[in-house]
This record gives C-alpha cells, structure tokens and sequence, in this order.
C-alpha cells in the first residue's frame, strides 16, 4: 500500500513542505434584472392582467415572426393560412392563425375565491402533485389522489387569450403538447361547429438571441472607457450546489461537513486538493435552510390552532429558532474566507415568497456579513452575493441565468404524464419565459411595466435547483443558440456537487458519502 | 515537532477519549491539514502495533466508485419511449437533444465520490471503487464509533475553540486554499453597537468635564479589562467586560426590565465624577454603562459563542451570580449591593447625585442647558419644564404663576419639543421640583431612585 500514490497520506509525515495552494479566481458580473424596487417604490395595488398584456406585448413580435416564415406557404385544399390579429377574429371554416397566450383551466388548481371562502388565505395552499384529475400513470402509486386511468388532458381545458377574449383549443394536436398556463404561442387552424378552434399546428417563440461570451464584462468596460481586454485568463470550474437543508437537527450535517472540507482544500489527497483549487466560486441554488419560509404550511396551522393556542396569524416570535440560521451563516462564514458565494433563495428560505424573490437579508448572517458589501455603497459584486431568484448573473463570461426550482416544479404540475423535467426547462426556454405560470398558479410580483420574467437574452447555462436528480443537456436554438441546462439536484438527499467547467461548459459531479454500515 | 504530536495523541484520544479529526490536530498544532493527516496516520499505527484495537480510526477515500447502472446520466427513467417521443417533438421544433436515443450515446458525466468510511468497513469501501484517487484518515477515537455523525462535533468544536483567528491570516498554515481576491470589510464579526455611537453622542451633548471623564473611564476600563481578563474579582470583573463587550456583543438590546435592575451597580471609577458640580450629568454617564453592562451579561449569560473573547466565558459564572445575588439584594436593601459591588463609595456617589438634583440650587444654577441623552431610544436627562404655582398672596388671593423648573425625564420615543423658556420667569428653588419629581416619575425611569435615600 505504500507504494501506491494513493496512499501518500497514510505514512508518517514527511518532512517536505506543503505546497500553499491558491484558487483561481471568479469574474463575476450580478445583474440587477430581478431586483424590485425597495420600499416605497414597491407597488402592489397593480392588476396581475397587466403583466399578460405585457407578456404578450413583448413576445407576440417573435413568435409571430416564426409563425409567419413556417405557414407562410402552408396549404390545405388549396387554402392557405391567414393571419389573424385578434383572438376573435377567426371565423368558422377558416384556415388561419393567430398568436396569444395560453390559459389552462384545471379543476386542481389553486382557486382563491375557494380559499378565502374556507379562511384557507393566510396559509400556503396544500401541495399538488398535478393540477390534473383522474390523470395518472396507469397505477403508479407515486400519484396518490391522482392515480386513475387515462391519460391526456383529461378534465383540462385549454384556451388561448388575448386584449379581445378567449378561445377554446381542440384537437388531437394537443395532447401530445407541453402547454401551460401563461405561454405565449402561434396556432395555427380552423374554427369548429362547436366554436372551439381546431388546431393543427403550433409555433413557440423559441431562444432569444444570445450574447458571446465576456459580452457582459466587455460592454462594462466600453462604457466605462477602458480597453476592452482581448485575452482572458482561463477560467476554473463553478460549484453548483442547491438544497442543503440546514435545519436545527444536527444529525445529518456530516455531508455538510465533508462539503466544507472538501472546498476548502483541506480533505482528501493533494491531486484532489488541486482540483479543489481550481473551482472559483459557488453557487448555492436554493433552499438552505429547510424550514424557514415566513408563511405557515396549512398543515401547521392546523395543528396551531388545534393545540387551542391563540391563533397568531403568521409570525410566533417565541417560537423562532435560530439554530438553522445561525448554522448557514457559520458554514458560510467558513468558506468565504477560500472561495467566493453566490447565494440564491429558494422555496423555504427567510425571504419573500412570491417571485422574484429578494435576497436574503444581510441580517440573517452577522458573520458573513462581513464579506457582503454595506448597503449603502455597493461598489462592485460583493464576495459573498445574496442574491434574487432567479437570478441572472455573468460568471466567468458566461450568462447565467439560475432559479430555485420554483418555476420548474409549478410547471411540473400543469403536465400530466410528464416527468420529464429537461423537457420542461427546454420548454420554458422556448417560450422565453423563466416563470411561465406566474402569476396563475405561481406567487409574483404584479409587474407594471413590463414582464421581468421574458427572458431578453439567451443564458449559456440554464440552473434550477432542488429537483430530484441531476440532469443535463445542451439545447440549441434556430440560430445556432448553445444553451447547458442543469438539474441541481439537493445536497440533502443526493449529497452532489456539481462542477461546470467554465472553459468547456462540461458538468460532473462529486459525490460525498458516508458508509454507514456495519 | 515530531514528539509533540505523539504526546498530544496519546493525550486527546487516549486518556482524554476525545473525538479528533485531522482538522482539529491541525488547529491544535498549527500544522498543515496534509501532514496532520500523516500524523493522524503514524499514531493509528504505532498505537495498534503497540496494542491492537487501542485506537479506531475514520478513513476518507477519493475516488471514482463503479457503476451500478449502465446509463448514468440519468435522464431516461424507465418509461416507455414513445412517451418521450411524442410530448416533445412536435411543439419543440428544434429540440435537438431530447430524442431517446441519443442520451445513450452520450458518455455519462464523470462522477467522482468522497467517502467517509469507519475502519471496520474500510475494505468493503475500497471494493466499491472502481478507481482510487486518496485515502486518509479521517479521525481517531479510542473506542469504537457509534454513531459517525459525531464526527460533527469535532468541527463545532473547531468553530467554537478558534473563533478568534483571524481566517485570512491564519488559515494559510493549515493548508486552505487562499484566494488572493477576497473583499472582507473592516469591521470584524458584529457591526459596531447602537450604544456604544449613542453613549458617545450623549457624552458630545454634556459637559465638558464629564466627556474628558468618560472616555478615560472607558480606556482605563479597557485597559482594566485587558489585565483583569481572566478570574478577576467580583467587581471589576462586571465593569471591564461592560465596554470589552460593548464593542463585539450588542446585537440586542438591553431589556427594559434590566435597565430598571441596573441602577443599582456601582460604577468603580465614576466617584469623581458623581462629585462633580454638574449633578445630573454623570448619573446619567454611570446609567448608561450599569445598563449597557447589564445587558452585555445578559447576552455573555446566554453563552453566545459568536464572542470572540474567551475572557468572557470565564466571566460568566461569576456574571451570572452576581447579578442574580444582586437582584435578590435589591428587593431589601440597596446599601447591601452596593457594599457587595464596590463598597460604599460609590453609593454614597449616587445618593449624592441625587441629592444634587434635589438640594443644590447653585449647581443646579449653572446647568442652564438641556441635557438629554439617548440610550437604546430612550431620551433621559433633565429638562426644563413649565410647572404652575400657586401661592396665597398677601392679601388672600391665589395667584397661579407658571415657572421655569428643572426636572429629569425619560422617554420611550423621542422626546417631544423642548418647551420655551420665558425670559421672565425665574428659575424656582428646589423645592418645588421636589415634591413634584418625588411624586411624578421616580428619577428618570430607575425603580431604583424610588428607594434611594432622600
């Protein structure tokens, strides 16, 4: 065994002086695009409508762009396919198209006027696992109440809408389609006897242009008048971890710690140790901490009230534990020393709960706090970036464009017989949209002006975090758009860290583990 | 250097059964991760060759572990295909990379695994590796490991033990990687306290005398503190740590309900200061730093380990104590704690400044300014007020005239708009103010004054 290189470290200690290994370092550009206005400034007495009006505003150029080169020359009969400017302008027998967004009626979505009716408002509606009835996978168990027959979209409804009103879409074209409430499509066909729209065919606004890469540090530094530096130094590789789950048990932080180690350069072997040094920042996708989102899941409300204790409405600060906090910010106060941390919020952290998230408060970390910069003179990203979710960021040139599994997991519930969730951000690609169901089914911010959630440019990597397993692939676009999405799996369960290579946009994985047996 | 780590061994795991990681080794020694790791190593074998089963130890592997499944790049779940096939072509036009058969095609992301193993399965881990890359040992124990998340504890035990080190400066000897770009702000672990800019503009709206006073009671304390940092006796040991803990604890804020408390702490240096002509001044000084004090035990109590110092955790025992013995003192006599603190002196000190609100015109003469001070939002000090007066005059009739009067005040929100002296009125004698302050609010807030002797 001593012979092996592996075992360098199971001998005594050699007198040879350890090399000081230094990291490589992180370009990294925040940009604001998600950030809501502070206080004050922060509206709320907006229509949600707005927002789809805004939507359609923004894409209805593009997709009926696409629309227009695909049918142009499209025929049925001799007849070729006119355009249609509003929704309730096709007439019956007509061959033609028209663009709009697409409305979902299902009977397990979230209905507001049910809730308050039940004084179910103050806490967070139960979860679903499909908004769909009577949708199943043939028994699969894993549906529970919605385990049954048939599959389609059965009990579903679909429409498209715009300024003028509604119209209903039928056809076989459908069923074989990932459709969710909020995006905005072409269709193209005929109106029935029934007054529902046939469909035949069916168009997405599909990718965005995207920029080159160092596009983001380049335009910065033109405007500021620097040079534009051509060479750049090779950049290292991103962690992307999501999930870590601190919570106040302390019986499963080990893998934490294993973490800790490992990024600081201090476990495992030198080859290792040198591979470690090589990774340049991380990014924490979500949910952190496992239990602290400020509103109440119904289950524990029932069970406030139930005890016969006042019923306090949202916050018992006696009840506050501060452990998991307190730990995160230990745990992060470790690493930022090493390594700069990009933190987004996800689903259960202390931050708002509607999209887009805001960053987590500099409060919540008085050690790490140290390594933010001060609120009131951010000059630069900070080291450590608490940031919004999603969040749209350039590191090491590269755009990023990173949410906390809110988005895919809503549009996970409108697909019946879908599991696919590659497919579901490729969707959500295509559309152009970072959160399509918002704000039908997903909590948002109503924005006035415009929709923050169309994505204007195309990221180079596409993160979601907390999903069940890790995933990748590359999706392309018509005009040669490369885009990596990545399904961060959670550190929790899985106990994986992802590593992107910024050079080549290749992901693996490190694994941590502990054996337990015996 | 080699026989020190033999010792230390042999002492921590041995006799002292404790839990060490290579980390905490390093810590302890100063030594990088890399070679406390060898250390770790040479002990485990020394030890079991001595005796066999002595010492137990955790191991690390690094590697690449073999397959399980053949596609590990797991976007195919075991469904049908045609699924797939059907709900993503059509409305994704250009998707490219989502027909099923390529993923087979594609080779699967490499997977590296960090194992955390204890020695009795070390063999049965290393069969699980397709491929090696490192092995070292994780950490010794004497006896056997139950429950391997115990190994926690060692880092806890790191965070809590080394919290004074400074990361960017110290940690380059243990082998952590350095990054040369790292931005930290100035302030070091808790940003500067809200009492500490607030007893400072207090201190900018008093007297001359008492500022130059304060400060220096502050340093001496300060320097006080730096001597006296271990078992010190019982009373400076409350009056350093107050302004040693101001600057890194005061997160929270004092509770009302100690601040009431703290009146009756001395304070050991405050003695010329209570003597000075300006009376109300420096009691209100020694009210900030009792009160502050107070609540920096308060929090020293709760044994917070984000403080740096360890000298307060030395402290505390004896903090706790005495307050409690304090409280307790309180309800019957206030002479007692005062001799339990700092001796007489100082209580002398306070009554004196009582009486110096109440019974000296002369020096009251003098304060023709407002004093108001703000500690934790409350305002404090003593005020101008209009009072009415009425006399029987000479020929029987009730004249009302309204005066100017000092009295001291203390509010809970910003205090409202300071009331216009008539050029008129004359400043009245005391003993109008002293049967008012006497009845109305009892000196400023402090329960304490109530029992004060008059």
């Amino acid at each position: 065994m001593n012979g092996d290189s592996h075992a360098d470290l199971l001998q005594p200690p050699s007198n040879i002086e350890p090399t000081v290994l230094e990291r490589t370092a992180s370009h990294y550009t925040p940009l604001p695009t998600y950030q809501l206005p502070k206080g004050e400034h922060r509206h709320y007495q907006q229509q949600y409508a707005d927002m789809y009006f805004a939507r359609l505003a923004q894409l209805k150029p593009a997709v009926e762009q696409i629309a227009s080169e695909a049918w142009a020359d499209f025929e049925i009969g001799g007849e070729t396919a006119s355009r249609k400017d509003r929704v309730l302008d096709v007439r019956q027998g007509e061959l033609c198209w028209v663009a709009g967004t697409v409305y979902m009626e299902m009977p397990l979505k979230p209905n507001v006027l049910e809730d308050i009716g039940k004084e179910h408002w103050i806490a967070a509606p139960p979860p679903r696992v499909k908004y769909d009835t009577g949708v199943g996978l043939g028994g699969d168990s894993e549906r529970g109440a919605h385990a049954g027959g048939g599959k389609g979209l059965a009990g579903a409804q679909i429409m498209l809408e715009d300024e003028s009103g509604r119209l209903r879409l039928t056809g076989g074209y459908l069923s074989g389609g990932l459709l969710v409430t909020g995006a905005i499509v072409a269709v193209m066909g005929t109106e029935n006897s029934d007054g529902d729209f046939e469909v035949l065919d069916l168009r997405v606004p599909d990718l965005p242009r995207q920029p080159p890469r160092w596009e983001t540090e380049d335009g910065d530094a033109a405007l500021q008048g620097k040079s534009v530096t051509k060479k750049r130094p090779s950049s290292g590789k991103v962690a992307i971890i999501s999930g870590l789950g601190v919570s106040g048990v302390e019986g499963d932080t080990l893998l934490l710690d294993l973490l800790l180690e490992y990024l600081l350069g201090e476990s495992t072997d030198p080859a290792s140790q040198q591979q470690a040094a090589s990774i340049s920042r991380l990014i924490i996708a979500g949910n952190s901490l496992s239990h602290s989102s400020p509103i109440p899941s119904r289950e524990e409300l029932a069970a406030a009230t139930k005890k016969g204790g006042r019923k306090t409405y949202g916050y018992d600060s006696a009840s506050y534990n501060a452990a998991p906090t307190d730990h995160l910010d230990q745990w992060l106060a470790t690493l930022l020393p090493s390594i700069p941390i990009t933190l987004l919020p996800g689903e259960q952290d202390p931050t708002s709960t509607s999209l887009p998230q805001q960053p987590i408060h500099a409060a919540m970390f008085p050690h790490s706090r140290a390594y933010m910069n001060p609120p009131t003179a951010p000059e630069g990203p900070g080291w450590f970036d608490s940031t919004t979710n999603p969040a749209e960021f350039s590191a090491d040139g590269w755009r990023f464009l990173g949410t906390g599994g809110q988005p895919v997991d809503d549009v996970y519930k409108y697909l019946p017989d879908c599991e696919e969730r590659l497919e579901m951000m490729e969707a959500m690609l295509r559309w152009r949209l970072t959160a399509p169901t918002a704000p039908d089914t997903l909590w948002c911010y109503p924005f006035q002006d415009g929709d923050q959630f169309v994505m204007k440019e195309c990221p180079h990597v596409f993160l979601v975090g907390n999903q069940p397993k890790f995933e990748t692939t590359v999706v392309e676009g018509p005009l040669g758009q490369q885009v990596r999405v990545l399904a961060v799996p959670r550190f929790k369960e899985t106990g994986e860290l992802i590593l992107l290579d910024c050079e080549t946009l290749v992901p693996e994985i490190v694994r941590f583990e502990v054996l337990d047996e015996g | 250097m080699a026989q020190d780590y033999a010792e230390w061994l042999a002492i921590n795991v041995l006799n002292e059964q404790q839990l060490v990681s290579y980390r905490s080794l390093s810590r302890a020694l100063k030594v990088h991760s890399n070679l406390a790791k060898q250390m770790l190593y040479d002990f485990h074998h020394k030890q079991n060759a001595k005796k066999p089963g002595t010492v137990h130890a955790t191991y690390l592997i690094t590697g690449i572990k073999r397959t399980e499944r053949p596609a590990t790049n797991g976007t195919h779940s075991q469904r049908d295909g045609e699924d797939t096939v059907m709900q993503s072509s059509p409305l994704l036009p250009s998707s490219s990379a989502l027909k099923p058969g390529e993923h087979d095609d594609e080779t699967p992301n490499a997977v590296q695994t960090v194992m955390l193993v204890k020695q009795e399965s070390l063999e049965l881990a290393k069969a699980k590796f397709e491929s090696i890359t490192g092995i070292h040992i994780y950490s010794l124990q004497a006896k056997g490991l139950g429950d391997i998340q115990s190994l926690t504890e060692c880092n806890r035990k790191i965070a809590v033990d080394y919290a004074s080190e400074d990361p960017l400066e110290v940690w380059k000897q243990y082998g952590t990687i350095q990054n040369p770009d790292v931005k930290r702000r100035t302030q070091r672990r808790q940003p500067p306290p809200p009492p500490a800019p607030v007893a400072k503009a207090a201190v900018a709206k008093a007297k001359p005398p008492v500022p130059t006073a304060k400060p220096t009671t502050l340093k001496k304390e300060g320097s006080k503190d730096s001597e006296e940092a271990g078992p010190a006796s019982n009373t400076s040991a409350k009056a350093p740590t107050e302004p040693a803990r101001k600057p890194p604890t005061n997160k929270r804020q004092s509770s009302d309900i100690f601040k009431s408390f703290a009146k009756g702490k001395p304070k050991t240096k405050t003695e010329q200061e209570s003597q000075d002509s300006a009376g109300s001044t420096p009691k209100a000084a020694p009210d900030d730093e009792p009160i502050a004090g107070f609540s920096d035990e308060e929090d020293a109590d709760e044994g917070d380990a984000d403080i740096i110092e360890e000298a307060p955790k030395a402290v505390d025992g004896k903090s706790k104590k005495e307050r409690e013995a304090e409280l307790q003192a309180m309800m019957e006599q206030e002479d007692e704690v005062m001799e339990d603190a700092a001796g007489v002196e100082p209580d002398h000190a306070e009554a004196d400044v009582d009486e110096g609100a109440i019974d000296k015109p002369d020096p009251q003469a003098e304060e023709p300014k407002e004093i108001v001070q703000v500690e934790s939002g409350r305002r404090r000090g003593r005020r101008r007020v209009m009072k009415k007066k009425t006399v029987k005059d000479e020929d029987g009739y009730l004249v009302t005239k309204e005066e100017a009067t000092w009295e001291s005040f203390s509010e809970d929100e910003p205090a409202p708009k300071r009331i216009k002296v008539p050029t008129t009125t004359s400043m009245s004698k005391s003993t109008t103010a002293a049967p008012g302050k006497k009845g109305a609010k009892p000196g400023g807030g402090n329960i304490m004054s109530f029992f004060s002797k008059k």
